[in-house]
């Protein structure tokens, strides 16, 4: 097991940096260079900039230095916010994000897995058509508008719960129903195909055939049967939402990473955008070998530790 | 009371979006105390659907057993009557039952151990510890090679006829009155069918136990059963002894389902003897005989009614209407043993 850990490691580690490198091809191949913007930029002043940044020396320099950089786990200096490294404005915003984001997929896991078993245990039925039109309904009406209903109502008519910002567990309440809809419709619609493809295996018929009462068979035979394929989306789903959302950190002003996401792309900021870029690949790294690992708890079929059948 | 069940004009329906097929339409039998009864027939006949509607496993809906029906079991339970929950206690502990495909009927996430203490632990309230030495007892009892080791496996980490083993192992776990084996060896390979029947002969005659076997192999039937009952279209076409049906059989059916098993003992190159056409439509079942449509001696009555069962000796008895006293006599295709004639 814990070498099956260490080489996926090792694997991880190799895709990172097919990542950086990648990403940095890129992002020198879109026009224009993070002083472009700014016009009141004298030409030699410019030029100046570029030097302090190493932005004049060839391109394979710059990969080079940067790379021996990221290795030291040092992501540089934001061009945007030349006072703050782009460490710096992770470590401010990720835990933020990170909380909103956890509280979102918490509440999307058990509400979504909750509707989806409720809908597949009353295949065809009234509580089977509430919960999927809920989740037809929470897929198909994007965050945009969920987002501000909930503030201008909930938070401005009715005056219930601050409308903004993030200061304390009232302001978690919107922020996190908002962003865990999407999510939580997802959820539900995955476990009830799963459910009703498990319930409908020669297993589930023997377990009955033993006079084990619903419940028990719910519970000991069809859930954990049913629940590699949530599994399996857990994780890219997990690090993605942590990750902060533009649209639900704007309309509650949260003040988290999503936006730094879009900023860094049309300002150019290159450290920035290799610095987001390496840290949402890392924790998607380790969120699909976590994955790996939660299915071997799961499934003994797909057990990692002989030699990873 | 000599039967352990008794199953009289049970009738299974599934109501589906195209309309009610009549998947059982009538069946009557009874089974004696530590008797082998075959159930034979094919695909699509109402074998698999009757068995199941013995331990109530059809869903309900789309399936519905109707009013009428009943299943006497151990002389004084009516199954089709039974709640729910009072059929939870019934099954695995009176009556446990095993399905065709080994590969598929055992839960992939749980060890074999933790799917054959279950049924002890609510049936027979025993102790984790006791239910384990039981159930290590039980793997002995079926052949399992090392039970102690093998009880903490996982079914993927067994062959086909082991998992078999494990099937009858956690069907007999409760000392059941009434094993009912669902085409037990038909996913499996010919030395391991075998096998399994064997050990399945052995267990009936160690444990008492009475077993209902749904095949449409007529080698597994003149293995195990005493007695047979032969099923087409949802219906008993005919029902005796092993030797009644082998050795004078009487509706045309069994005829051709004799016929069509290709023989050992015979030189020649012979062509395999099919059952021509396909079996009648159950949304709208014909209403004469159903197999009248393929029947070489069908006579205007086959197609206007349904004939009777008539007896033809004590216990074999037969529904076809050529055993009416003004029937023509017909010369059996097939000889005693299931020789050809001509």
């Amino acid at each position: 097991m814990l070498r099956f850990i260490l080489r996926r490691f090792a694997y991880g580690l190799i895709t990172l940096w097919v990542i950086v490198s990648l990403t940095f091809i890129l992002m020198h191949n879109l026009p224009g260079d993070p002083f472009a913007n700014s016009e009141k930029l004298t030409p030699e002043a410019r030029a100046i900039l570029m030097k302090t940044y190493g932005l004049d020396q060839p391109i394979w320099i710059q990969y080079g230095a940067y790379v021996k950089k990221v290795f030291s786990l040092d992501l540089g200096v934001s061009f945007y916010y030349p006072t703050r490294s782009v460490n710096e404005i992770i470590a401010g915003t990720f835990p933020t994000s990170a909380q909103l984001g956890l509280f979102a997929i918490t509440i999307a896991v058990i509400v979504g897995l909750t509707l989806g078993i409720i809908a597949a245990l009353n295949h065809n039925k009234s509580w089977d058509y509430f919960a999927m039109f809920t989740a037809i309904v929470g897929v198909s009406v994007p965050a945009f508008v969920i987002g501000p209903l909930l503030s201008y109502y909930v938070g401005v008519k009715l005056g219930i719960l601050p409308p903004a910002l993030w200061k304390g567990p009232e302001y978690w309440v919107l922020p996190t129903i908002t962003l865990s809809f999407t999510t939580l419709a997802t959820m539900a619609r995955m476990m009830r195909t799963s459910m009703l493809d498990v319930i409908n295996q020669d297993y589930i018929k023997t377990a009955k055939s033993k006079g084990l009462s619903q419940i028990t068979i719910v519970f000991k035979h069809t859930i954990r049967n049913a629940i590699m394929p949530i599994i399996t989306i857990l994780g890219p789903l997990t690090v993605n939402i942590i990750t902060g959302t533009l649209v639900v950190e704007q309309i509650f002003a949260v003040p988290g990473m999503g936006k730094h996401f879009v900023q860094s792309i049309s300002t150019n900021d290159y450290t920035m955008i290799m610095g987001l870029t390496i840290f949402y690949s890392a924790l998607l790294i380790l969120a699909i070998i976590i994955t790996d690992i939660l299915y071997g708890i799961v499934d003994p079929r797909i057990r990692l530790s002989k030699g990873g059948k | 009371m000599n039967n352990i069940l008794e199953v009289k004009d049970l009738k299974v329906s599934f109501h589906t979006y195209a309309g009610e097929i009549q998947a059982v339409r009538g069946v009557t039998f009874n089974l004696k105390k530590g008797e082998a009864l075959a159930i034979v027939g094919e695909s699509g006949c109402g074998k698999s659907v009757t068995s199941q509607a013995i331990m109530r496993l059809i869903a309900t809906p789309p399936g519905e057993i109707k009013s009428g029906s009943s299943i006497l079991f151990d002389g004084k339970t009516d199954i089709v009557k039974l709640t729910d929950k009072e059929m939870e206690s019934v099954r695995g502990s009176e009556m446990g039952m095993i399905f065709q495909d080994p590969m598929t009927s055992l839960n992939p996430t749980m060890k074999v151990g933790a799917q054959i203490t279950e049924g002890l632990i609510k049936h027979q309230g025993l102790s984790k510890q006791a239910a384990r030495e039981r159930a290590i007892e039980m793997l002995r009892l079926v052949g399992m090679p090392n039970p102690e080791a093998r009880i903490d496996q996982y079914p993927h980490q067994f062959s086909g006829g082991m998992r078999q083993r494990v099937m009858i192992a956690i069907a007999l776990a409760c000392n059941p009155k009434l094993l009912i084996a669902d085409e037990p060896t038909t996913a499996l390979d010919v030395t391991i069918q075998a096998q399994i029947i064997d050990l399945m002969r052995d267990l009936q005659e160690k444990t008492g136990a009475s077993i209902i076997i749904i095949t449409h192999d007529l080698g597994v039937v003149a293995d195990i059963a005493q007695r047979v009952v032969v099923m087409y279209a949802g219906k008993v076409v005919e029902q005796g002894s092993v030797d009644d049906i082998f050795y004078n059989p009487q509706h045309p059916y069994t005829w051709g389902l004799l016929r069509s098993v290709p023989r050992l003992d015979n030189d020649e190159k012979e062509p395999l003897v099919p059952i021509e056409g396909t079996p009648p439509d159950l949304f709208a079942p014909p209403k004469g005989c159903a197999f009248a449509a393929r029947c070489p001696y069908a006579m205007e009555i086959c197609l206007e009614s349904d004939p009777e069962i008539e007896n033809v000796s004590a216990g074999h008895s037969a529904a076809c209407w050529l055993l009416h006293p003004n029937a023509p006599k017909v010369e059996r295709p097939v000889e005693v043993g299931g020789h050809h004639n001509g």
